[in-house]
C-alpha cells in the first residue's frame, strides 16, 4: 500500500517531469486510437466484405489439356474423336451429387435448354425466309455434288453431317449417300429461345451483378412454375406485357408450354459493343431449375447446358473441395475455378490502407518507447539518490522497482484516456479521409441489388428472397462506431506495455545500484 | 551474548591496491542496553565500518553476526527496515518528501505494527526539538541541524533494536547534543536498545560505557 502512495507523493512532488512525460503519452495515445480505428474500420470493412461476397467455385473445361491430347493428320482423327465423345457432360444429378458437401455452404446453379416458339418472334438481326428453289437436273456428265447440312445450330455433341453424292451415268441414276462421324465441340443449344432455369436467387448472378435489371414487374418467385422473366427487346418487339402469357414449342416433341410473364428484365452491360440491333441477351428467358426439369423429363433428348456455383466455407477448402470432387468422379478435363483472387483484389485497396495504419502504430510505437526510455534514464539518473535512500531504508529493489512503474503507469492511464477521447474526436474525419471511398461503395451496392430484382420499394422481403448482400448485412454507415470497447482495451494494452518496456531503464538502474555509492556520489 | 559481534572484519575498496585495507582484523561486539562510541580520525574508516554493520557493504574478510547470524544470509532489506536504525552523516532525508513524511515512510516499510503513525511522528519530532509546523516543511527548506535530528526521528520511529549513527551530533550546538545523547541513553538503559555512535566529540565519548578506537 505505500508503495502506491509513495508514487503519488513522487507525482505530485514532480509536476515538471510528469507533465512532459504525459504530453509524450497524451498524443503517442492519440495517434493510436486513431490509427488503431481505422485498422478496425478497415478489418471491419475487409470482414463485411467477406462475410457478403462469397468464394465461389465453378467448374469449366479444361480446353488446354484436351487440346494437347489432340494431334493432327488424318490418322488421329478417329482417337480425337473417341477422347472427345468420352469427356461426359455434367449433368443435374451430378450437380447435385457435387454439391452435397460439406465444405460448402450452399450451391447453386444455371440449367439451360431452349425452345421455339409459333407466337413469338425472335429478336435477331439476321432473317431467313424460304425460297421456293425447283430444279430438274437432266444432265449426263458426271458431276459431284456436295451437300452439306453442316449448320451450326442443327450440330450435336456429335451430330451426324451427311455427303451425298449424285452420279448420273448413262440415265441410270444412282445415289449413294454414306455418313461420316464428324467432330463438333459446339453445345450449342438449337432452339430459339434461351430458357435458363436459376436454381435460386444466388444464381441470379448477373441480377445481382447489375448486368440485368428488372424494369418492369418484378422477378420470379416460384423456381417450379412456369414463370418467366424476358428481356425488354422481346418484349417490345412482340408487344407483351407483366402478366401476358408466352408459348414455347419443343422443336422435336412439338409440345408447348405456356409461361407467364411476371417481369422484364433490361441489359445494362456494355460488353457487347458491336453494332447489332440486339442485345446478346435479348432472347434469354428467366425461368426457376425445376421447370427446366420438367421439360426434360418431357423429352429426354433436350440438349441442355448447366452450370454449377459452388459457394465455399471458407478459403481454405478449395484444396479439399477439389479432391472431393475428383473422389466423386469428375473428369480429369473439367477444373474447379474459384473468384478468390477477385475478391482479394477487391479488399486490396482497404487492405493497403490496413498496412499503411498498421506501420504507423508501430512506427509511433517505437519511437514512443525510445522516448519514453530516454525520459526514465535521465529520470533515474536524476532519481539516484533518491534511489539510494529508499534502498537504504530497506525497500527491497522489487517493491521499489513497483513503485517506480506505478508512477510511470499511473500518469500514462489517465494521459491514455485523455489522448484517446482527442483520438475519438480525430479518427472520424481521418478515417473517413482515408476509407471513404471503399465505404460509400458497400453502402450502395446493397441497395443496388434489390433494385436490380425490381424490389426497390419493397421492404418486406419473401422469405426466400435470401441473396447474399441484401438485407442481411448492414451497410457500414460511419467509422466512429469503431472506436469501441475493443479499441480502448488494445490501447491499455498498448499503453501498459509502452510503459513497462521503457520502465526497463528504471528496472535495471536500481538492480545495479548499490546504495553507498549513491549515497556517496551526492556527499 | 551481544546482539551483534564483528570476527576478523576486514575491509578493502574494489579500486582499491590489493593490499590496502582500509582496516583488518576488527573483533568488536555490542550488546542490548549498553552504549558504544567508535572513534577515529578523519578518514580511518569510521563510516565505512558502518556500511558493513547496516549490510549496505559486504566484508571483504571476516562476518558480522547478528543474534549469531551471519548478515550474509539475512534478508538485508528486512534487517535495515526493522532491526536497525541508521543515522547518516550526511542525513540521507527524501528531498521531495515533507519532514513527517519521511518518518513515516520509514514507519510504513518496516512494516512493525504502529497505530497512529502520524502522532507516533509528530512526538517524536517534538522530543528532537522540532515543531509541528517544521514537521511540514520539505527537507530542503530545513537548516542541516534540523534534518539531523529529522534523521534521528526517523531512525527511532520503528522501534529498532540497535540505532547506529553517523556522526548524529556534528551539526548541533552543546545544548541540542546534549538533548540528543539523554534521548538515546534513556532508549539504552529504559529501553533495552543498543546504540552505536560514530563521533569526534568529546561529550559523547563522556557519555557512553564503551568506546572502540579505529587506527591506521
Ligand atoms: N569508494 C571508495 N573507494 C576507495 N576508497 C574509499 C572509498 N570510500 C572511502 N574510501 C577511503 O576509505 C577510507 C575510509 O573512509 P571513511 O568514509 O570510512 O572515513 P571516515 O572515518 O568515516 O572519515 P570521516 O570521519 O571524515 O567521516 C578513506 O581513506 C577513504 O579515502
Ligand atoms: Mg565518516
Amino acid at each position: 500500500m505505500y508503495i502506491l502512495k509513495n508514487s503519488f507523493i513522487s507525482i505530485t512532488r514532480n509536476k515538471g517531469r510528469n507533465i512532459s512525460i504525459g504530453i509524450i503519452i497524451l498524443v503517442i495515445a492519440a495517434c493510436s486510437t486513431v490509427t488503431l480505428s481505422i485498422r478496425n474500420t478497415a478489418n471491419n470493412l475487409v470482414k463485411e466484405y467477406e462475410a457478403s461476397h462469397d468464394i465461389i467455385g465453378t467448374i469449366s473445361f479444361n480446353r488446354g489439356q484436351l487440346a494437347e491430347k489432340f494431334k493432327g493428320g488424318e490418322d488421329a482423327k478417329k482417337s480425337n474423336i473417341e477422347a472427345f465423345n468420352n469427356i461426359e457432360q455434367l449433368t443435374l444429378e451430378n450437380i447435385k451429387n457435387y454439391g452435397e458437401s460439406n465444405y460448402l455452404k450452399n450451391y447453386y446453379y444455371i440449367y439451360t435448354t431452349s425452345l421455339n416458339s409459333d407466337t413469338l418472334t425472335k429478336a435477331t438481326d439476321s432473317y431467313e425466309y424460304e425460297v421456293e428453289n425447283k430444279e430438274t437436273s437432266t444432265t449426263s456428265t458426271t458431276k459431284t455434288t456436295g451437300g452439306q447440312n453442316n449448320e451450326k445450330s442443327k450440330g450435336g455433341p456429335n451430330g451426324a453431317g451427311g455427303e451425298r453424292h449424285t452420279i448420273t451415268n448413262n440415265n441410270t441414276t444412282t445415289i449413294i449417300t454414306r455418313s461420316k462421324e464428324k467432330f463438333q465441340s459446339d453445345r450449342n443449344l438449337t432452339g430459339d429461345f434461351e430458357l435458363d432455369g436459376y436454381s435460386s436467387y444466388d444464381a441470379m448472378t448477373d441480377f445481382i451483378s447489375g448486368n440485368y435489371q428488372i424494369t418492369d414487374g418484378e422477378m420470379i418467385t416460384d423456381f417450379s412454375s412456369f414463370e418467366c422473366a424476358i428481356s425488354s427487346e422481346l418484349a417490345t418487339l412482340n408487344e407483351i406485357e407483366v402478366g401476358n402469357k408466352i408459348t414455347l414449342k419443343n422443336p422435336t416433341t412439338k409440345k408447348t408450354y405456356d409461361f407467364v410473364v411476371k417481369g422484364i428484365y433490361k441489359d445494362n452491360s456494355n460488353a457487347d459493343d458491336s453494332a447489332n440491333m440486339y442485345s446478346q441477351s435479348a432472347n434469354k428467358i428467366v425461368t426457376g431449375s425445376t421447370v427446366i426439369k420438367t421439360l426434360v423429363e418431357d423429352d429426354s433428348t433436350l440438349v441442355t447446358n448447366i452450370t454449377p456455383s459452388f459457394i465455399m466455407q471458407s478459403e481454405d477448402v478449395i484444396e479439399a473441395f477439389t479432391q472431393e470432387l475428383k473422389d466423386k468422379g469428375l473428369n480429369e478435363y473439367y477444373t474447379l475455378n474459384t473468384n478468390l483472387d477477385e475478391l482479394k483484389n477487391a479488399t486490396q485497396s482497404i487492405e493497403n490502407v490496413k498496412t499503411f495504419a498498421t506501420m504507423f502504430l508501430i512506427i509511433t510505437l517505437i519511437i514512443a518507447s525510445i522516448v519514453l526510455f530516454v525520459i526514465n534514464v535521465i529520470n533515474i539518473r536524476e532519481r539516484k539518490y533518491e534511489i539510494g535512500v529508499f534502498r537504504t531504508i530497506g525497500v527491497s529493489k522489487f517493491k521499489l522497482t513497483i513503485q517506480y512503474i506505478l508512477e510511470l503507469l499511473i500518469v500514462s492511464i489517465i494521459m491514455l484516456c485523455i489522448g484517446c477521447l482527442c483520438g475519438v474526436f480525430l479518427s472520424k474525419p481521418i478515417g473517413n479521409m482515408l476509407l471513404q471511398n471503399e465505404i460509400e461503395a458497400s453502402k450502395t451496392a446493397d441497395e443496388e441489388v434489390l433494385n436490380n430484382f425490381g424490389r426497390g420499394e419493397k421492404l418486406d422481403l419473401p422469405m426466400e428472397m435470401n441473396i447474399r448482400g441484401v438485407a442481411k448485412v448492414e451497410p457500414i454507415n460511419s467509422i466512429d462506431a469503431v472506436v469501441d470497447v475493443q479499441v480502448v482495451l488494445q490501447l491499455l494494452v498498448i499503453g501498459i506495455l509502452l510503459t513497462i518496456v521503457s520502465s526497463l531503464a528504471s528496472m535495471i538502474s536500481i538492480q545495479r545500484f548499490s546504495p553507498l555509492t549513491i549515497l556517496k556520489e551526492r556527499s | 551474548m551481544g546482539i551483534l559481534k564483528l570476527e576478523n572484519v576486514g575491509y578493502r575498496y574494489k579500486d582499491a591496491p590489493k593490499d590496502k585495507y582500509v582496516f583488518k582484523n576488527i573483533n568488536y561486539e555490542f550488546e542490548q542496553g549498553k552504549m558504544y562510541a567508535i572513534k577515529g580520525k578523519s578518514g580511518s574508516g569510521k563510516t565505512t565500518l558502518l556500511s558493513l554493520i547496516t549490510g549496505l557493504e559486504k566484508c571483504t574478510e571476516g562476518d558480522v553476526l547478528y543474534n549469531g547470524k551471519s548478515l550474509k544470509k539475512m534478508n538485508l532489506d528486512k534487517y535495515r527496515n526493522t532491526e536497525i536504525g541508521i543515522v547518516f552523516q550526511s542525513y540521507n532525508l527524501l528531498p521531495r518528501f515533507t519532514a513527517i513524511e519521511n518518518i513515516i515512510l520509514s514507519m510504513d516499510v518496516s512494516q512493525v505494527k504502529i497505530k497512529n503513525k502520524k502522532q507516533r511522528a509528530l512526538e517524536l519530532m517534538k522530543s528532537v526539538g522540532l515543531s509541528e509546523e517544521q514537521s511540514k516543511r520539505k527537507i530542503l527548506k530545513l537548516s542541516g541541524g534540523e534534518q539531523q535530528r529529522i534523521a534521528i526521528a526517523r531512525s527511532l520511529s520503528y522501534n529498532p533494536k540497535i540505532i547506529i549513527a553517523d556522526e548524529p551530533t556534528g551539526n548541533l550546538d552543546k545544548e541540542t547534543e546534549s538533548e540528543i545523547l539523554k534521548i538515546f541513553k534513556h532508549l539504552a538503559k529504559d529501553e533495552n536498545k543498543c546504540i552505536i555512535i560514530v563521533t569526534h566529540s568529546q561529550s559523547v565519548c563522556d557519555a557512553v560505557d564503551y568506546i572502540y578506537e579505529l587506527k591506521k
